[in-house]
């Protein structure tokens, strides 16, 4: 990887990361006695380590003078690895908790170990950890191929990267020492969001670059999910993340937001972080690696760029649904449910051009998991978004809000959704990436798909089921006129679908563990397919007359 | 003009709506405009392309 | 014309942005930019106490272990919330909270009025394991909030960044933060005598979890829990509740 870089990048890099390593060592020097030191010694050591390695390469051979003249692969094969790992550690994760609803004891009697703690460190870990390194490493893959150009930039990449793994770790490692904003999906503190406005900044920066080097006259719209992806991820972090620490020495902040706008802001938030990270970025894997699976066009470009328009322009005032009946102003909500409904339109629009896209290569779906992959990640997607819809109409939110159907819903999406088409976009991808005729067990493939539709579903069902009986539950009246449960009631009719619901998360974790072999052993034993000579120089396609 | 609730609320529920129509009129201007239709071809059918390379 | 404009937005990337910020934008200013008025139109709530210095630590536990994940704290506007929980919440119940703790999943019970309606002793029980007083519960055990001293002397800090912020607090208050925090909690010393004095007479003086000696994370918690939703009673008041906000000394 090392000897990609010129010895002169690999000194910025040195210089990089000893500044790091610096800054590292003064936050454990600042918060010496709380949190933020041991968050100040992770960041040393980690930084120290990779410094130790560059240093310990500095002086290895120059790189090929062509390089330039290749796509820039290596941040993209180690991005895949991270997202691999998170995805176990955070579906991990994820059964722990959903264990614990069933059997409380697992907490173990440790202040590390209890729900509200470890919960986010489920949810970080899935969404951010591999979701987020999912997202940065087919960015970098279709941004380059699309636009015909290699990255702009040889060490931008991976600090975007690693950076953004840093970010991470920061995060989950606070949550165990209970440091947290208590903002449902924004939880890291204060220094680890200006850290990510720093990552997020340059990944911004080396995209935007590189899309201003494309050879292709018109940019591909998968990149445009991708930016808006980018940008307006920035948008809501920093708005969402505005805080004063008590002092630069303490892990500790409060948000500049206050009561009804925080609530506000924090669901503009939470709701966009849904739409842009867990669905723009996503549908730009979809538009980019269904295609390229299926060797098909897709359906209609033009209905892809009003969709991509629809999306970016109604998601933003969905969030208030997430605020029925609350001390919302009235027709803030009112608003929020109207657009949640528009939304179902471009929604649909993607998730019937993506299937569509697939008309006639229904043979392939049958043949190819991969590509049955994405196929039911579509599905899903239309599914979810007609159930957010759905859910965010008031009455209907009446019943399902508060209760695990929200659970259900969230799941439908993430793991019917951005499971799925990252999973069918990670197996189409790393046989090209490592540049191997295929992936190491077809077999294995299909066991995973099946393990992860198995678990969705009976995730789905046992979650629609539990909210639904909760919600009924707690409005359900004697013929006195009194309430006929006690909150009690409601929750011991949980414990069965609590159990279901670790099921289906447990299957599912499994297909991501043999997904992780079936990688790693693709990498370690296909024979490479680079020996053949394949890589002679791409006929560029004719010019498009008018262009 | 004083800058209060109900004139905040007002323009929101106003040029909201007003915005809302004017971006989709052009965003179906772009997406159905004649001379568009071929790069959209191009677009689409470009990325099964061969690219083991970035181009010169 | 227009096609002019739109090729030369998407031939250079900036102009992309520009559209892709200008589209995205707008439903939140919308929607956002007249709550900062919004005072102007809410209830309000004069005599709004504040969270006390012990309070407020109790209620930082809460925000640390994530008690939201699985409690609301948002009586939304239905006849079935009411009856349940209390009068609905109203948004200037929530004015001095940052971050609000509104939540979205109630595997437990809500918590906006739980204030004064079991005695210390059962919170402290509850915590200490939950289906000792509750069998069926599945909420984790916190028994070893009680072995842990509560820190005391970054509070001042606490308070001076929530003044910053807005929070009415005074420099007499933020001077006093530790000291009032152990006095809340002990009431036979003297560092209980200003606590009331600064934060009002309907402020609970006394050993919340049962030892009176010493402050621990059990009081803090104990402490907020017993003052959530009694921090005003406009609520009772404003929605013609037939119900009466629970009495501390009961």
């Amino acid at each position: 990887m090392i000897r990609q870089l010129t010895s002169s990048e690999r000194q910025t890099a040195a210089v990089l990361l000893l500044g790091v390593t610096l800054a590292g060592l003064a936050l454990a020097v600042l918060g010496y006695g709380n949190a933020l030191a041991v968050h100040g010694v992770i960041t040393a050591v980690l930084a120290g380590g990779l410094l130790f390695y560059v240093l310990s390469a500095l002086y290895a051979p120059e790189p090929d003078e062509d390089r330039q003249s290749a796509y820039y692969d290596d941040p993209i094969k180690v991005g895949i690895g991270l997202a691999m790992a998170w995805a176990v550690f955070g579906m991990f994760m994820g059964v722990w908790v959903a264990a614990q609803l069933a059997w409380p004891d697992l907490a173990f009697d440790a202040a590390w170990s209890g729900f509200g703690r470890l919960r986010p460190t489920h949810t970080t870990g899935v969404i951010f950890g591999f979701g987020g390194n999912a997202l940065i490493a087919t960015s970098f893959h279709v941004v380059q191929r699309t636009s015909r150009a290699r990255l702009a930039g040889q060490i931008s990449p991976w600090f975007v990267l690693l950076g953004y793994n840093l970010f991470c770790i920061v995060a989950v490692t606070g949550y165990f020492m209970g440091i947290t904003q208590s903002k449902e999906y924004a939880e890291p503190e204060w220094y680890a969001d200006l850290w990510l406005v720093i990552v997020w900044v340059t990944y911004f920066l080396l995209y935007v670059r590189t899309i201003a080097r494309r050879k292709e006259p018109h940019i591909y719209v998968a990149n445009w999910y991708f930016m808006a992806f980018i940008l307006v991820v920035a948008m809501l972090h920093i708005v969402n993340n505005l805080a004063l620490p008590i002092s630069f020495g303490e892990a500790k902040s409060y948000t500049v937001w206050a009561g009804v706008q925080d609530a506000m802001v924090q669901w503009w938030y939470g709701h966009n972080a849904v739409a842009f990270f867990l669905t723009a970025g996503f549908l730009g894997m979809l538009y980019y690696y269904l295609p390229v699976r299926a060797q098909r066009p897709i359906f209609s470009y033009r209905l892809s760029i009003l969709s991509f328009w629809g999306i970016t322009f109604f998601y933003m005032w969905a969030g208030s649904h997430h605020l029925h009946y609350t001390a919302l102003p009235y027709w803030v909500q009112t608003l929020g449910m109207t657009f949640s409904v528009m939304l179902l339109v471009p929604s649909w629009a993607s998730a019937g051009n993506a299937l569509l896209t697939l008309n006639g290569a229904w043979h392939r779906v049958r043949d190819d998991a991969t590509l049955r992959f994405m196929m039911a990640a579509a599905v899903f997607y239309g599914l979810s978004t007609f159930e957010g819809s759905f859910m965010a109409i008031r009455p209907v939110n009446s019943l399902s809000h508060y209760t695990d159907w929200t659970i259900g819903h969230v799941h439908a999406g993430a793991l019917g959704w951005v499971a799925l088409i990252t999973f069918g976009s990670f197996y189409t991808l790393v046989p090209s990436l490592w540049k191997r005729e295929r992936m190491y067990s077809a077999g294995l493939v299909e066991v995973h798909f099946w393990l992860s539709i198995a678990g969705t579903l009976i995730y789905v069902f046992a979650m629609w089921n539990s909210g639904i009986i909760q919600g009924l539950m707690w409005r359900t009246y004697t013929e006195e006129g009194t309430l006929a449960y006690s909150f009690l009631d409601s929750l011991v009719a949980m414990y069965p679908y609590y159990i279901a619901r670790a099921f289906g998360g447990l299957l599912f974790l499994i297909g991501a563990v043999v997904g992780c072999y079936n990688i790693w052993m693709t990498v370690r034993s296909m024979p490479s397919t680079a020996a053949r000579g394949q890589d002679l120089p791409a006929a560029p396609a004719p010019a498009v007359p008018g262009e | 003009m004083e800058l209060d609730h109900t004139t905040l609320v007002a323009f929101s529920k106003s040029w909201g709506l007003f915005y809302l129509f004017a971006f989709f009129i052009g965003v179906i201007i772009y997406a159905f405009w004649p001379s568009n239709r071929k790069r959209f071809t191009r677009a689409k059918h470009s990325i099964l392309e061969r690219d083991d390379k970035p181009w010169k | 014309m227009s096609e002019l404009f739109h090729r030369k937005l998407e031939r250079s990337a900036i102009g992309f942005v520009l559209a892709i910020i200008v589209a995205a934008s707008v439903g939140g200013i919308v929607e956002i930019a007249p709550l900062f008025t919004i005072d102007e139109t809410v209830e309000t709530a004069p005599d709004m106490r504040l969270y006390t210095p012990l309070e407020l630590a109790g209620r930082n536990i809460y925000v640390r272990e994530g008690c939201y994940a699985c409690h609301s704290q948002m009586i939304r506007t239905l006849r079935d919330e009411v009856e349940r929980y209390g009068p609905y919440s109203l948004a200037v119940e929530s004015k001095y909270d940052r971050p609000m703790l509104w939540g979205s999943k109630r595997t437990g019970p809500d918590l906006a009025r739980i204030g004064g309606k079991y005695s210390d002793f059962w919170h402290v029980a509850h915590l200490t394991n939950p289906r000792d007083v509750v069998p069926e519960s599945n909420m984790p055990a916190y028994r070893w909030l009680a072995r842990t001293e509560l820190r005391t002397d970054d509070l001042s800090a606490h308070l001076s960044a929530q003044q910053a912020l807005g929070v009415p607090y005074t420099d007499e208050m933020i001077a006093h933060a530790g000291r009032d925090a152990y006095g809340q909690a002990t009431p036979d010393t003297e560092f209980a005598d200003g606590v009331m004095q600064r934060y009002g007479e309907d402020t609970s003086v006394r050993g919340f979890d049962g030892v009176t000696t010493q402050v621990t994370e059990m009081d803090a918690l104990v402490a907020y829990l017993q003052v959530l939703g009694r921090l005003t009673d406009v609520a009772y008041q404003a929605t013609a509740a037939t119900e009466q906000m629970p009495d501390a000394s009961d």
